[in-house]
């Protein structure tokens, strides 16, 4: 394997002693037992329960809202309204623990105010001494609505003349990019490939819906315990209620999923505001309906790709439309738009290239960020586009891929240099060969083989200037302590810097205790989004832990009288690598340090390449720190008379850089499978004219344990990432490529692809009867 | 509240044994298993939908497995309620703990406590399941984040530990 | 949460009736349909009856010419049941894809029957078993086939005051195949996109009795008995198996929804029972073989 290393002298001597090994996450027997805690764990003496009053309808004025009778019930403490809340009032939904670059300012109503602008805005919110009567108070309040023509198409939000929904118009963002020479790549063109695709929005459907809970300490602190994947949030609820930043402490507990829905902010500063109202502790846990309604769903896309190709199948020029529907507010419409635009050519070297792209508003759900963050949508056309493309010169779908790779040292789509390795056909072609031989047609059922590579960045915007810190120190007992306020949102994002800690100084994982999520004690490490936190907080905390080892080798290098080169540790001892019996206990070690006034600990920062942004008319610029390479082949059995999709096999390959924890990594790359499996096929969240149709987990349909098939993941390490040990972010990445290949294997299998997910059987007969009409 | 439902009010005691220990409560008729469980600090029964669609709050009753949302309190009277605390814990491991922290079959964990519980009724129902077995036994039991793949595989490893156990013992 | 309703135990058959017919309630079993719909509902008031208490509604029996279900009985129970996948095959196939573990241990047969939704997954297997369903009240008990038990969408024959007890069918003779399929979005836990139930005896190498049983394409699960005589009198051939599945699908009356079109339900109808009924011609004559 190619292996790309430069480690820090600190870590010269290192072997990898647990590092890329599929050891038990520390956050696993707390989970097992039952005793790890959530937010809607948590209580208080004296908790209040809230409750929300979403609206019912997609636009309307809000004519009158009367909260007398709810106020009125017995047990109720306080109704609040936008009424009570300052003209100004808002928050803040731009990119979330926004530090080092600019923001587009994008804020949302806390509450709704004289309109809503999409079915399930928030209106009023109750807090009372007991959940049911703060659902009582809900159905006391009274509101007045007169109704409003609304928009629920982006095409026609875009249509001139359209009703605004917000702002100047209906878009929320745009991007193009303008390389080479596109009329050239079309003349030399021997054929030109059109195709449009369209994606639906999908549900994050995590587990636990929204919770959280909020007071104000004894020190006339804020303090917010809740479900998320941004702590840095307090400064978002301190500037919307108007407290100062070192006056809101958010604590993030053990998340239970987020995917994206716990990025931006919702339910805290709805807590806040009660906290403060009532100067009581309030809970809030939201019903699974309203979750539906309490964070953006992924974006449907429309994404029409012109592609001109050489006979010998290399792109000679490619023109894509980009539109998303991003719903009644901007939130991170304009990011996400940036990611798919990024992602649009996949992980293809093309050089006459035009993308424009729109994000439009309508009276829909506000769209945001999920797992993939609008590339997986943008690959999901460019791996069905390769395939139209090899049919049509009669090529292998994988050739034709091959001739048209993008290599480490070539451009991408906005000029940036691919740095790191570019494994996309070593993972694709161990994918497919994992396939292994296809079963046999029956009268009834075709069998289908598809795969689909994807690039998909790691780590935020470079113009976020995004950095990460943490702290690691020994205590007197040789105990290990890592501080970082990394949520941990189910991937192990705790565990893994329990792992690195222990590698770098020589402890067993499980004995070093990591304190994270804690916005106000523990060093700030950004958000767990964007597949960043390990890349970031891992580098972070692998800095601070190698600082901490060569303090305490240089102790124990004047105390054997050897250079520290000559040192190791492992299993909490400090040893001479040639002469192991020559040894000091890490404790002891430690005292020496502590009689020397040196450091036992130490606080790090790392920071991210950054930019200062791309050229608004060509899209060239740096976007990204750098980028994750793998791809997913899937096995489908389709039935001809019902149109039914099996997934039969689901293999992942990624060249992940390092793995870190290897089982955690697998998991990543199995869990994804399922779930992309699900965006393929099933999952569809349906509006009609607005309204939810699909709020519930009877109709939302994710995949069950009967909906599994044979899964493997192939991980694959080319050590060239930017993480810890060479790793690339892959919490996102793996997810990238995994519908794409099934919507590729479903046309493998029938003859005819199916350009709108999800791939439901009625749209299998519906493609089969247009495919017999037309022979 | 209005007079109607005043008067329906009628709260009465029942006797539930939790993980062996005895509890009194005393609930009107439409609170739930899930709810009443949660108040008497079992925090490990885990909320997701109230409408049995996730199995989050999956516990036995009596040996079977049930949706804790939607088993009324009052038909929990004088029945016995295992919940996944009630399985083991760190000093006395059920087979199927240790096989779901050695397989790493939880990523967020909120599906854990119901998807053991489910798993523990199917093995004692099925003591030497096929994967299709298992695929049916979970079937009301979502998990978002783990393909579901670890959780089959430290099921089919804790069949194995408890028939051994069975055999030597 | 669910909204305060009031919630009357009885501990007998005769106590349960009388508060049946004196009070103004809704006999609650499993619970599994009706405590979402109060949830959902979120209005206080209501006034059930409990099941839980009635042993004398639990239990299967078996005899040679009849088997007889208490009403009480749990979609888990038929899967637990040694006999029941010769005694209704179609019943066992649908078992294992009804739900989840939990609402499997919960759901009940005569609940699933009482609610009268047209996705009731018990409801096709019965009726192409010709179950027979007895409801008893204060007045006395009477007997009725399930086709006429089922009326309308969520509207059957059960007057307020009365209480089904009890389902009971013919176990098929041999020669009979009896067959299920559900069709849903996903494989586990889904509600019913369509549903297929058959039964075909064959004697002497002619279709002597044909069922056919649709579910979620009209406004209750029903019999296409039009398809059915078409299949009676000689050996299914693909002709014959075709016109059935062709009448099957033009006797449907689907609606569109969320989960499929009306047009896709009536294709789903016409491939799924002529599947069936080939497989079920196959199974059917190969016990004769």
């Amino acid at each position: 394997m190619n292996r790309i290393e430069s480690p820090a002298a600190s870590t010269a001597n290192l072997q990898l002693r647990q590092v890329g090994k599929p050891l038990v996450r520390t956050d696993s027997p707390t989970k097992v037992y039952g005793t790890a805690v959530y937010a809607g764990d948590l209580t208080m003496p004296g908790m209040l329960c809230a409750a929300v009053l979403h609206s019912d309808r997609a636009s309307a004025l809000l004519r009158h809202v009367d909260t007398s009778r709810a106020e009125a019930l017995a047990g109720v403490h306080c109704v609040l309204t936008a009424a009570d809340l300052p003209p100004s009032q808002g928050v803040m939904t731009d990119m979330p623990g926004q530090t080092g670059g600019l923001t587009k300012n994008t804020k949302q109503p806390i509450l709704a105010k004289d309109r809503v602008r999409f079915c399930g805005e928030p209106i009023a919110l109750v807090a009372a001494e007991n959940a049911a009567i703060a659902e009582q108070a809900l159905r006391l309040i009274d509101i007045e609505y007169e109704d409003l023509d609304g928009i629920y198409d982006p095409f026609d939000a875009l249509a001139p003349g359209a009703p605004i929904i917000f702002g100047d118009d209906n878009v929320v963002a745009s991007y193009k990019v303008r390389k080479g020479d596109i009329e050239k790549g079309f003349a030399e063109a021997d054929f030109i490939v059109e195709n449009t695709f369209t994606t639906q929005y999908q549900e994050q459907a995590f587990l636990e819906p929204e919770a959280a809970l909020a007071w104000v300490d004894e020190h006339e602190v804020l303090n917010i315990r809740s479900s998320t994947q941004v702590v840095e949030h307090y400064r978002a609820v301190a500037d919307a209620i108007g407290l100062p930043h070192n006056r809101v402490r958010l604590r993030a507990e053990f998340v239970g999923g987020g995917f994206g829905g716990k990025e931006v902010m919702t339910i805290e500063v709805w807590l806040a505001l009660l906290a403060l109202a009532s100067r009581r502790p309030v809970q809030l846990v939201q019903p699974r309906e309203r979750s539906f309604l309490s964070h953006g769903p992924r974006h449907p896309f429309t994404m029409t790709h012109r592609t001109g190709v050489s006979g010998d199948g290399k792109i000679t020029a490619l023109q894509i439309k980009l539109t998303s529907d991003a719903g009644a507010y901007a939130k991170l419409s304009p990011y996400i738009l940036l990611y798919a635009t990024v992602g649009a050519t996949g992980p293809y070297r093309v050089d006459n290239l035009h993308i424009d792209s729109v994000s439009a508003a309508t009276n829909n759900l506000p769209a945001c960020a999920f797992r993939g963050f609008g590339t997986m949508q943008a690959n999901l056309a460019c791996e069905g586009q390769m395939e139209e493309i090899a049919k049509l010169l009669g090529m292998d779908s994988m050739e034709v891929r091959r001739r048209n790779f993008i290599h480490t040292g070539d451009a991408n789509v906005t000029g940036q240099i691919i740095r790191s390795a570019v494994w996309s056909d070593q993972c694709a072609t161990q994918a497919l060969a994992t396939l292994g031989e296809r079963p046999t047609d029956t009268q009834t059922t075709r069998i289908g083989h598809g795969v689909a590579c994807y690039q998909q960045s790691y780590g935020r915007i470079r113009w976020m200037k995004d950095s990460s810190e943490a702290w690691v120190g020994v205590e007197m007992d040789g105990t290990v302590i890592v501080r970082s306020a990394v949520t941990d949102i189910g991937a192990g994002q705790s565990s893994a810097l329990a792992q690195i800690t222990g590698e770098i100084l020589g402890v067993p994982m499980d004995q070093v205790v990591v304190y994270f999520g804690d916005g106000a004690v523990t060093p700030l490490a950004g958000t767990s989004t964007a597949s960043r936190a390990l890349y970031m907080s891992g580098n972070a905390t692998k800095m601070a832990a190698s600082q901490v080892r060569k303090n305490l080798l240089s102790c124990v290098a004047g105390y054997f009288g050897v250079k520290i080169e000559q040192l190791d540790m492992c299993d909490s001892q400090v040893f001479i690598i040639d002469d192991p019996q020559r040894s000091i206990a890490l404790k002891d070690c430690v005292k020496l340090c502590a009689a020397e006034g040196v450091h036992r600990h130490n606080l790090a920062i790392f920071r991210a390449p950054t930019s200062e942004g791309i050229d608004p008319e060509t899209g060239q610029g740096e976007v990204f720190p750098d980028f994750t390479y793998g791809a997913h082949a899937a096995q489908v059995a389709v039935d001809i008379e019902t149109g039914e999709v099996k997934v039969l096999k689901s293999i992942g390959a990624h060249d992940v850089g390092q793995a870190i924890n290897l089982r955690a990594v697998e998991g990543q790359v199995e869990g994804s499978a399922l779930m992309g499996q699900g965006f393929a096929l099933c999952e569809e969240l349906i509006l009609k004219q607005g309204r939810l149709q699909t709020g519930s987990l009877s109709e939302y349909l994710i995949p069950t344990s009967e909906d599994v098939p044979e899964i493997k993941a192939i991980v694959l390490e080319s050590r060239s990432g930017l993480g810890p040990f060479g790793a690339k972010g892959i919490g996102e990445p793996v997810y990238a490529p995994v519908a794409a290949s099934i919507a590729n294997a479903v046309a493998d299998a029938i003859g005819v692809h199916i350009f709108e997910l999800p791939i439901t059987p009625e749209k299998v007969i519906k493609a089969l009867r247009e495919k017999e009409s037309t022979k | 509240m209005t007079d109607k439902e005043t008067q329906m009010i009628t709260e009465k005691r029942v006797d539930i044994q939790v993980n062996g220990q005895a509890c009194e409560i005393t609930v009107p008729a439409w609170r739930t298993l899930l709810e009443v469980l949660r108040e008497l600090g079992h925090k490990e029964v885990k909320c997701g939908c109230e409408k049995g669609d996730c199995g989050a709050c999956a516990v036995l009753l009596d040996g079977k497995v049930v949706d804790s949302c939607l088993t009324l309190a009052w038909n929990a009277a004088g029945r016995s309620v295992t919940t996944v605390q009630g399985l083991g814990g760190p000093d006395n491991p059920h087979p199927l703990q240790t096989a779901f922290i050695e397989h790493g079959s939880a990523q967020c964990g909120y599906c854990t406590p119901g998807m053991i519980m489910a798993a523990k009724a199917l093995l004692d129902d099925i003591p030497e399941p096929s994967l299709k077995d298992i695929k049916r036994g979970l079937s009301g039991n979502l998990c978002r984040c783990t393909g579901y793949t670890r959780i089959f595989s430290a099921i089919q490893a804790a069949a194995e530990t408890l028939r051994q156990q069975e055999t030597t013992s | 949460m669910l909204p305060p309703f009031e919630l009357l135990e009885p501990h007998s058959l005769d106590q349960a009736l009388k508060m049946l017919a004196t009070s103004e309630s809704v006999p609650l079993a499993g619970g599994t349909n009706l405590l979402p719909d109060l949830r959902a509902r979120g209005e206080a008031g209501g006034r059930f009856i409990s099941l839980a208490a009635l042993d004398q509604l639990h239990g299967i029996e078996h005899s040679d010419s009849r088997v007889l279900m208490g009403a009480r009985t749990t979609l888990s129970d038929i899967l637990h049941d040694p006999l029941m996948p010769t005694a209704a095959p179609s019943l066992v196939s649908m078992a294992k894809v009804f739900a989840g573990s939990m609402v499997r241990n919960a759901a009940t047969v005569a609940g699933n029957i009482c609610y009268g939704s047209p996705s009731a997954d018990v409801v096709p297997p019965l009726l192409s078993l010709d179950a027979e369903l007895t409801l008893a009240s204060a007045a006395g008990e009477r007997t009725l086939s399930l086709n006429d038990f089922l009326l309308d969408y969520k509207k059957t024959a059960r007057r307020p005051d009365e209480l089904l007890i009890s389902v009971s069918w013919a176990p098929p003779t041999t020669g009979t195949a009896n067959l299920f399929y559900k069709l849903g979005r996903r494989r586990g836990d889904a509600i019913t996109v369509v549903g297929v139930a058959v039964t075909i005896t064959i004697e002497k190498g002619n279709c002597t009795k044909a069922r056919i049983a649709l579910g979620s394409v009209a406004p209750t699960v029903f019999r296409a008995q039009e398809a059915e005589e078409a299949l009676v009198g000689g050996p299914l051939t693909a002709t014959t198996i075709g016109t059935a599945a062709q009448a099957a699908a033009q006797a449907s009356r689907p609606i569109d929804d969320i989960r499929a079109s009306a047009d896709y339900r009536r294709h789903a109808v016409h491939m799924l029972v002529r599947r069936l009924l080939t497989e079920a011609w196959q199974t059917a004559g190969s016990q004769h073989d």
